[in-house]
């Protein structure tokens, strides 16, 4: 194998079982087989299986980071865990070429009755540190988790935040020659977030092949150097990020994958959002804006229940989820006495401002006290364009009136 | 960059052929001792932090049912045979014996199970978690021989000089106990029936042999005690401490060989399957 290349993935398959009794049955004819030295024949399907991963192919160079991204159950985690060895392809061939580190679970092992301490020296042994690396390392571990006199403390006692930082805490201390990095980004506070990010765009600088598997559209434009999208176990599309992204919101439909990422609540849903249209502000239907332009979103609703003093708020979000602005009526100093049945709300925004990428319109129908939404939906999807390039990594946010003032010279 | 170079691919162990299973299995044993430990000290603070006796629950279950078997006896319900020691120090250091094969073996069958979540989720050596799981027995055997002392301080008896050989005569039994513990954790990965049965089958195990009475002499349980490697793994160490010899040593030699077998061959069958289990459990 090429030194040059981490991993090596020829091929791959992995078939599941639908049926648990079926696949016990398969489960102790494969044990069976396997230890009197015959060839499972993994590479047939049987009855009531299914390619979980299904011929999936690429390779990853150092130093390069890798994204998978694909609607839920596309087979993303199999993959991950193929690549780290928990279980073997049924066919084709995975090579890696070096020491692999997962964050795949943080806070394996962790014990409840045993304290931060004790569970740092369990967890790092299960995730293949020896003890003198745990001995070293020890004190930057407990620095990183930023958990204070809690180390001592049983587990049980530590909020979920705490027992999640210092897993991630141990997990990051593995140093390994390459990574495979789950959804767990996704847990913790927003500080924690940034330190997680810093931790692996460290390993990022320091060349440490990566395989990240985000539902978040822009974790993955920003750290993936090359994206592989799969849908139901096949693989779709590798490449550059955007366009991988787009392969995948074409294959979810950008507003699913917009509400899974932000898991949007939709409430008692006693009102649904029916419609919402975008226009430009002569009134003409449009869905490609410049940055400059303003729009009027139009949105129309169904109240099952006659209610009182209900609040509108609308938000414009971006496609990998960031939320951009929002406004609501409460913010107006707007009554509105009740609505039932039919109804529909318009809102003029004067200028987008926002730069090149994809958009979508959130709205939420709240109680008079917005503590619970009675319905809510992300809808209404418009393209704008700006005169910053969307160059797919890192496109800021925003487009703002500015000039040069003065350029001075010596 | 350490030069590691992995492939998995289906039926991998086998293209590499039988012989180097063990020296695979060798090394990975002994690369994973510290996690083995690890994983044992986890189970056994654990197990006894928030517990008022803590360890002492070792010695609930052999001084109960030796218990029982006193009061039966004295009932005449039962007879314990003939027994030239003290049937207390008899029935403990038998208790003590069949604690650390049935124990052990419940302990390992259910490791796999018991941590489901990290055997799909981390790639780690499964054979650690089984044999660490297994290492609660020999705790609690230990604790179990310290009340052994005690009685022998009671009745003023001096165990024979033999009883240094214990740790080695103990090998056999620990060996059969870790063999089925590693294929009854695999499959009971796959039917949970096996964890269910299995609790309730080593007891009823318990009274089929020779360990709360002496070797029967006539009937049925005669003839399977004859068979019963158990019995000869129990009764061997046990007599040698009691009376330093051990009668029956052929059969106490063939049932070790067959113990021996068994581990050598669950050991390669775990090894050869432990990666069809991650996908089942």
């Amino acid at each position: 194998m090429n030194d040059d290349i981490a991993i090596r993935v020829e091929k791959a398959s992995k078939k599941y079982c639908k049926l648990l009794k079926r696949s016990m049955l398969y489960g102790v004819r494969d044990i069976g087989r396997n230890a009197l030295g015959m060839s499972s024949h993994s590479n047939k399907l049987r009855k009531g299986e299914f390619w979980a991963v299904d011929d999936v192919s690429f390779e990853l160079k150092k130093g390069e980071t890798l994204g998978i991204i694909g609607p839920n159950g596309s087979g993303k985690t199999t993959l991950l865990k193929m690549l780290n060895g928990i279980f073997w392809p049924d066919k084709g061939k995975i090579t890696i070429n070096g020491k692999v580190g997962a964050l795949i679970e943080v806070g394996a092992g962790f014990h409840p009755l045993l304290t931060g301490r004790e569970n740092v020296y369990v967890n790092a042994a299960i995730l293949g540190m020896t003890k003198k690396e745990v001995d070293e390392k020890f004190d930057s571990i407990v620095g990183f988790a930023d958990i204070g006199d809690f180390i001592d403390v049983p587990v049980k006692y530590y909020s979920s935040g705490m027992f999640v930082r210092l897993g991630f805490a141990v997990a990051v201390h593995c140093e390994p020659d390459i990574l495979l990095v789950d959804e767990v980004l996704a847990v913790g506070d927003y500080k924690f977030q940034q330190k997680a990010f810093s931790r692996i765009e460290n390993y990022k600088q320091k060349r440490i092949p990566t395989v990240l598997v985000s539902h978040n559209l822009h974790t993955i434009r920003f750290m993936c150097d090359k994206v592989v999208v799969l849908n139901k176990g096949k693989m779709k599309f590798i490449g550059d990020a955007s366009r991988a992204v787009q392969t995948y919101q074409a294959l979810a439909g950008e507003e699913i994958s917009i509400r899974e990422q932000f898991g949007l609540n939709k409430g008692s849903n006693l009102v649904k959002i029916k419609k919402v249209e975008i226009f430009d502000l002569n009134g003409k239907k449009r869905k490609v804006f410049h940055s400059n332009e303003g729009i009027i979103v139009n949105v129309e609703y169904f109240a099952e229940i006659k209610i009182e003093n209900p609040i509108f708020q609308f938000g414009i979000l971006r496609d990998d989820g960031l939320p951009c602005y929002s406004g609501n009526t409460a913010m107006k100093d707007i009554k509105i006495k009740s609505i039932e049945g039919k109804g529909s709300f318009k809102v003029k925004i004067h200028r987008l401002y926002v730069n090149s990428g994809d958009y979508v319109v959130g709205v939420i129908v709240f109680n008079k006290t917005m503590t619970a939404p009675y319905g809510a939906d992300v809808m209404g999807d418009f393209v704008v364009v700006s005169d910053y390039p969307r160059t797919g990594k890192s496109c800021p946010a925003f487009s703002v009136d500015y000039e040069w003032m003065e350029i001075s010279n010596g | 960059m350490s030069n590691i170079i992995k492939t998995y691919e289906p039926d991998n162990s086998l293209k590499k052929g039988y012989l180097s299973i063990f020296k695979e299995i060798f090394s990975e044993i002994r690369k994973n001792r510290w996690l083995t430990y690890q994983l044992f000290k986890r189970d056994f603070f654990a197990m006894y932090k928030q517990s008022f006796f803590g360890v002492f629950w070792a010695l609930i279950i052999p001084l109960v049912s030796v218990g029982t078997f006193i009061i039966l006896n004295q009932s005449g319900i039962f007879t314990f045979g003939d027994i030239e020691v003290p049937y207390p120090i008899y029935a403990v250091l038998g208790m003590a014996f069949w604690q650390l094969f049935s124990t052990g073996l419940i302990a390992s069958s259910n490791s796999l199970v018991k941590a489901g979540s990290m055997v799909v989720k981390i790639n780690f050596s499964k054979k650690s978690l089984v044999i660490a799981s297994s290492g609660q027995s020999i705790i609690s055997f230990l604790i179990q021989f310290v009340l052994v002392g005690i009685l022998f301080a009671c009745y003023k008896i001096v165990p024979n000089i033999a009883i240094l050989l214990t740790p080695i005569t103990l090998i056999p039994i620990i060996l059969l106990m870790l063999g089925l513990g590693f294929i009854l954790s695999l499959l009971n990965g796959v039917f949970r029936d096996i964890g269910n049965a299995l609790s309730m089958l080593i007891t009823f195990l318990m009274f089929l042999t020779p360990v709360l009475y002496s070797k029967p002499t006539g009937g049925i349980l005669a003839s399977i005690t004859k068979y019963n490697l158990l019995y000869y793994l129990v009764s061997a160490p046990r007599e040698l401490i009691l009376m330093g010899k051990v009668s029956e040593w052929k059969g106490f030699i063939v049932s070790s060989i067959i113990s021996i077998i068994i581990f050598i061959i669950c050991l390669i069958i775990f090894h050869l399957t432990e990666t069809r289990v991650a996908e089942r459990i």
